[in-house]
């Protein structure tokens, strides 16, 4: 990787002055950005190590009144925390399922959340759209990891987390200071398609930097992922729901699934079907048929259609009956 | 268990960063103030030197396996090459280089990270412990993948020692499934799972008995 420049300040007033300089990055737990340095996708001149910010760190608040989650907040903490597994079992499962100790050790909830795409195409250096000589790389090529919604488009990575994934389900917000001062946006505000190469997915802008999410009370909530391989991978396909009860009716229902758009991808499809009806395995499974409608896959990745349908089906019934009827009692 | 060969014995000799930067030409400004510090100038000057920019070489001082080690190192440097190229604790591996195969698995501040994606600046003031100063005896870890052929080509072994280690520290209780779980984070191209797992649940047998 390219020579940098290092400071780790533990204030984040001093951190915003030194990710002020141009090309300025900032480092927590290095997991996503010191890979990419090392293969020159990304080379910053100065890394600032956010990790000694001690603001940025830990889990307050509880259920009823919801939880805030500090940026340099090690997905290991979210892991071990009783009160997260009781109150956002959708959070507690996507996070328990990233990467391996190790990486759970190492990463935040900042970083994964603005971790980059793992497009082959963009990590191996053809950008974020992968376009050669005007033609995608990817819609010719190999793709089958690639999405299946917003595919009339150029912009067809994955979105890599699914952290947000499971945030967005529960109607997190972040907080984001900058030069200019803090604003407040919800998670799904943090991603957008890029319209042309040179545009980033994430909308923190250089010089800004994530301090905080919060998480609302949240109604039954639950995530269910496909894998490829059980051990340290990247699902296939994911989906985080929220179910606000009134009895025993869905009143408000959030859907949002991984691996299938360049954004989390959240379904209102699925959503409309939910509202208003009573829960069954049946209605699930209607549910996750809707999620599927308006999906058009690549030439390799079919497959995640229906897989997908599975999965919106079973975050749904693990949200609401807590185990599945493929899970051990 | 190996005795450890400082490369420089100059360089040794529990200096911190904070003691290097103020006798360096970096520190300068901050120097100044020494004079008059009380406890809130303390607090702001810790602040300020925390945000110093470090570039081109600097001397960093880590504790390794107990010991206080220095070298010169490049911010870029990562905990995995210093370890083995600067300070010779060589029992980290480099294989993937990505976060990815668990071979360089180190724990730092009772925590397993993989060392090859953590900087060595960042790493001062933390506790670094590599299986070189792991028991081997009887009930150890080492000892168990021993006895119980954990290895082939060996290559990944250090890392596997440590993250058994550092998973059944935390959790002596761990099931199989658990140990499972608890180990995924390291690959073993030979395949050899069935040894390693044999020789995790025998040293947690052994924990328990101990």
């Amino acid at each position: 990787m390219k020579a940098f420049e290092y400071a780790a300040p533990t204030t984040v007033d001093a951190a915003l002055k030194l990710l002020g300089g141009p090309n300025a990055a900032a480092l927590a737990g290095g997991t996503d950005l010191l890979g990419r340095a090392k293969d020159y996708v990304t080379s910053p001149d100065r890394m600032v190590y956010v990790k000694e910010i001690k603001e940025l760190d830990g889990i307050t608040g509880d259920a009823k009144s919801g939880m805030t989650l500090g940026a340099a907040t090690s997905l290991s903490e979210i892991v071990h925390h009783a009160g997260i597994r009781e109150a956002y079992p959708a959070l507690w499962q996507a996070t328990s399922e990233i990467g391996s100790i190790q990486i759970r050790n190492m990463s935040t909830v900042g970083g994964n959340l603005l971790q980059r795409p793992r497009c082959w195409y963009f990590r191996a250096g053809f950008g974020l759209l992968g376009m050669k000589d005007g033609e995608s790389l990817v819609r010719a090529g190999d793709n089958r990891y690639h999405a299946i919604f917003h595919t009339d488009g150029n912009a067809l990575f994955v979105s890599p987390s699914s952290l947000a994934v499971a945030l967005i389900a529960l109607d997190a917000s972040a907080k984001v200071r900058g030069p200019k001062g803090e604003r407040t946006v919800k998670v799904e505000e943090l991603y957008r398609v890029p319209k042309h190469e040179g545009e980033s997915e994430l909308t923190v802008e250089p010089g800004e930097l994530l301090t905080q999410v919060t998480i609302p009370a949240a109604g039954k909530n639950g995530a269910y992922e496909a894998r490829q391989k059980q051990a340290q991978d990247w699902p296939l396909v994911m989906s985080a729901v929220n179910l606000t009860m009134e009895g025993e009716t869905i009143s408000k229902a959030r859907v949002v699934i991984y691996g299938v758009a360049p954004i989390p991808w959240r379904s209102e499809a699925a959503e409309r079907v939910l509202v208003g009806k009573k829960f069954s395995p049946e209605v699930a499974a209607e549910a996750g048929t809707a999620a599927v409608e308006a999906a058009r896959p690549l030439s390799m990745n079919a497959y995640k259609v229906p897989m997908t349908r599975a999965v919106v089906k079973r975050a749904l019934i693990r949200a609401v009956q807590g185990k599945g009827y493929w899970e051990e009692a | 268990m190996t005795e450890q060969r400082p490369r420089d014995p100059g360089g040794l000799g529990g200096q911190s960063r904070r003691d290097f930067l103020r006798g360096s030409g970096v520190a300068a400004a901050t120097a100044v103030l020494t004079g008059q510090a009380t406890g809130v100038l303390d607090e702001a000057q810790a602040a300020e030197e925390s945000a110093k920019v470090l570039s081109g070489t600097v001397e960093i001082t880590l504790k390794v396996n107990g010991q206080e080690r220095s070298c010169e190192v490049e911010p870029r440097s990562t905990l995995l090459d210093t370890l083995r190229n600067r300070l010779d604790v060589t029992g980290p591996k480099r294989v993937c280089d990505r976060g990815s195969c668990g071979a360089c698995s180190t724990i730092v501040d009772g925590e397993l990270v993989y060392s090859c994606t953590t900087l060595a600046v960042s790493c001062q003031g933390k506790t670094i412990e590599t299986l070189e100063s792991f028991e081997t005896g009887e009930g150890s870890v080492p000892h168990a993948f021993h006895q119980n052929d954990g290895l082939m080509c060996g290559y990944c072994t250090p890392g596997f020692v440590t993250a058994c280690k550092a998973y059944l520290d935390k959790h002596p209780n761990a099931t199989e499934e658990e140990i499972r779980k608890g180990i995924d984070g390291n690959i073993c191209r030979c395949g050899t799972y069935v040894g390693v797992l044999a020789a995790a649940k025998a040293a947690a047998q052994a924990k328990k008995g101990a």
